[in-house]
């Protein structure tokens, strides 16, 4: 039912206009369904059904006076331009694309894609972000009202800005996957659900733009990724490293699917961080145990990942690499070069990172510090447990 | 990402050095910031203590647990209220709690809650 959301939101603002109005009637006629559904059947033409219900909910909404002085009051800046016989598939791409807006917040980009686009109901979203359902509403509320006011409206971006809004896009999408991946045990069952709705629009994203290089190469990452994820933490909830993780555990599905597609299309397109992070990912998950794994590749993969998209935590996953290409002092040395570096001050991944080499190294007690002073800047309990222990393991 | 905004001290303490009329000014304040805060999407929850003097410390005491009368920190220092706010980053919560500073005029504390995912 949820992949009908941005084709029936998509139909009705063609024909009506008023993104946000049409965009509550489509959630109204989806909480209906989730109702009606179960106890009467899918009806034959479940999409017609959607349509007809949300156009029947923004008519009534239409008939109260205030809503209509509202209506007029919009209706200027709403105007749509008459397109001829649009299909589901531009509609969905135009819809992403109104969602991740350049004027909206990180936090309201989630949002209002989850909700439009992935025809989550906003109790659902709210309980994957821990916040109130009124808080939510609230947020997606103003979210709408901050696109009317921007003039954004429901048609294509024009082909100049077309990357600039893809590249939101697939950042909006990356960092729902993010929200989601962390242990699947207790109350964080809701937000490992985002992963999978995370990989859910990816795939959608890259069936629309089969020609865009980073679409494919974040859906790989993803599930390149997420195919860890048996593997990743313990019953208990503590995390497990790549290289203690038991690689039976993997999804060797999604690590076929991710292949497959970075196969299709590395070397098509040109290259982009996406496509190389999950290149890197990949390299990993086929190695058959840790220490098979191919580092020179992985380091040179890095190295191309530095070139076109420069930055500290590249830098910082690059030493790994070169720690076990050329053990773990050439690896601290290149550390060294981020001590300073303003944009590692508040991440404790630069500590991380440097205790585990120390550790290598065999200098424990300096291991032991780097740890301690990660364990109090990570903001992930997960992850504080795991680098307290990882210090308390050392003499 | 969540943030809890603190404040520390004693109600009884503000109504004295503040006066009437400043109590009444904030109840004005902190509703109005309430308001701001769930019209924007980024309200999570908010509470008020009971003044510190109320409070209990349990203590580990021979072996067992022992509660006592009384905060563990001093009266002056203990927690007032807080509220938890979602907000896109570090910038904003700080925006949110100078707010309160400007107004309370006494120090606010700014905590990260623990919500990050893993990075691994």
């Amino acid at each position: 039912m949820r992949e009908l959301a941005p084709q029936v939101l998509g139909a009705l603002v063609r024909r009506y206009g008023q993104f946000d109005a049409c965009e509550d009637a489509v959630q109204e006629a989806l909480l209906a369904a989730a109702q009606k559904w179960p106890a009467e059947g899918v009806p034959d033409n479940p999409r017609s059904w959607l349509t007809t219900v949300a156009s029947r909910r923004l008519v009534d909404e239409w008939r109260s006076e205030s809503a209509r002085r509202r209506r007029e009051e919009t209706a200027a800046a709403l105007e749509l331009p008459v397109q001829s016989a649009p299909s589901d598939r531009d509609d969905t791409l135009t819809l992403l694309f109104l969602c991740c807006h350049p004027s909206l917040s990180a936090p309201s980009q989630l949002a209002l894609t989850l909700r439009a686009v992935g025809g989550l109901t906003t109790a659902e979203i709210a309980s994957a972000f821990l916040v109130p359902e009124s808080t939510m509403a609230q947020r997606i509320s103003r979210a709408k009202d901050r696109i009317r006011s921007a003039g954004a409206t429901f048609t294509m971006p024009p082909a100049s800005e077309r990357g600039d809004r893809l590249r939101v896009v697939l950042q909006v999408l990356y960092l729902v996957f993010n929200e989601g991946y962390t242990s699947s045990s207790g109350p964080d069952l809701n937000r490992a659900d985002l992963t999978a709705e995370a990989i859910r629009l990816a795939r959608m994203l890259h069936e629309l733009v089969p020609e865009e290089g980073e679409a494919a190469g974040l859906l790989a990452l993803m599930l390149l990724t997420d195919a860890r994820r048996a593997a990743r933490t313990t019953a208990g909830g503590s995390i497990v490293p790549l290289d203690e993780q038991d690689r039976r555990l993997w999804n060797s599905n999604q690590i076929e699917e991710g292949v497959a597609i970075l196969t299709r299309t590395l070397g098509r397109v040109p290259v982009g961080p996406y496509q190389m992070q999950a290149a890197i990912a990949a390299v990993h998950d086929e190695a058959p145990s840790a220490k098979d794994t191919d580092w020179p590749q992985i380091l040179a993969l890095y190295e191309v990942l530095e070139r076109i998209s420069p930055g500290p935590v590249v830098t910082l996953n690059r030493a790994v690499a070169l720690a076990m290409v050329s053990g773990p002092r050439a690896g601290l040395a290149l550390l060294g070069t981020l001590d300073g570096d303003g944009r590692m001050a508040h991440t404790h991944r630069l500590e991380s990172v440097r205790g585990h080499l120390l550790e290598q190294a065999g200098d424990l007690v300096a291991a032991r510090e780097s740890y301690r002073k990660a364990a109090r800047m990570t903001a992930s309990i997960p992850e504080q447990r795991y680098l307290a222990l990882r210090a308390a393991h050392l003499p | 990402m969540k943030y809890m905004i603190m404040t520390f001290g004693s109600a009884e303490a503000g109504l004295e050095a503040m006066g009437r009329d400043w109590m009444l000014e904030m109840v004005q304040f902190m509703r109005a910031l309430d308001k701001d805060l769930k019209d924007s999407g980024e309200w999570v929850d908010a509470q008020g203590l009971a003044d510190g003097s109320q409070a209990k410390t349990v203590r580990f005491q021979n072996g067992i647990p022992v509660p006592t009368d009384g905060p563990f920190a001093e009266a002056k220092e203990a927690l007032v209220g807080y509220w938890i706010v979602d907000v896109e980053d570090e910038e904003r919560a700080i925006e949110i709690a100078s707010k309160i500073v400007a107004f309370v005029k006494q120090p606010i504390e700014v905590r990260r809650v623990m919500d990050a995912p893993p990075d691994f």
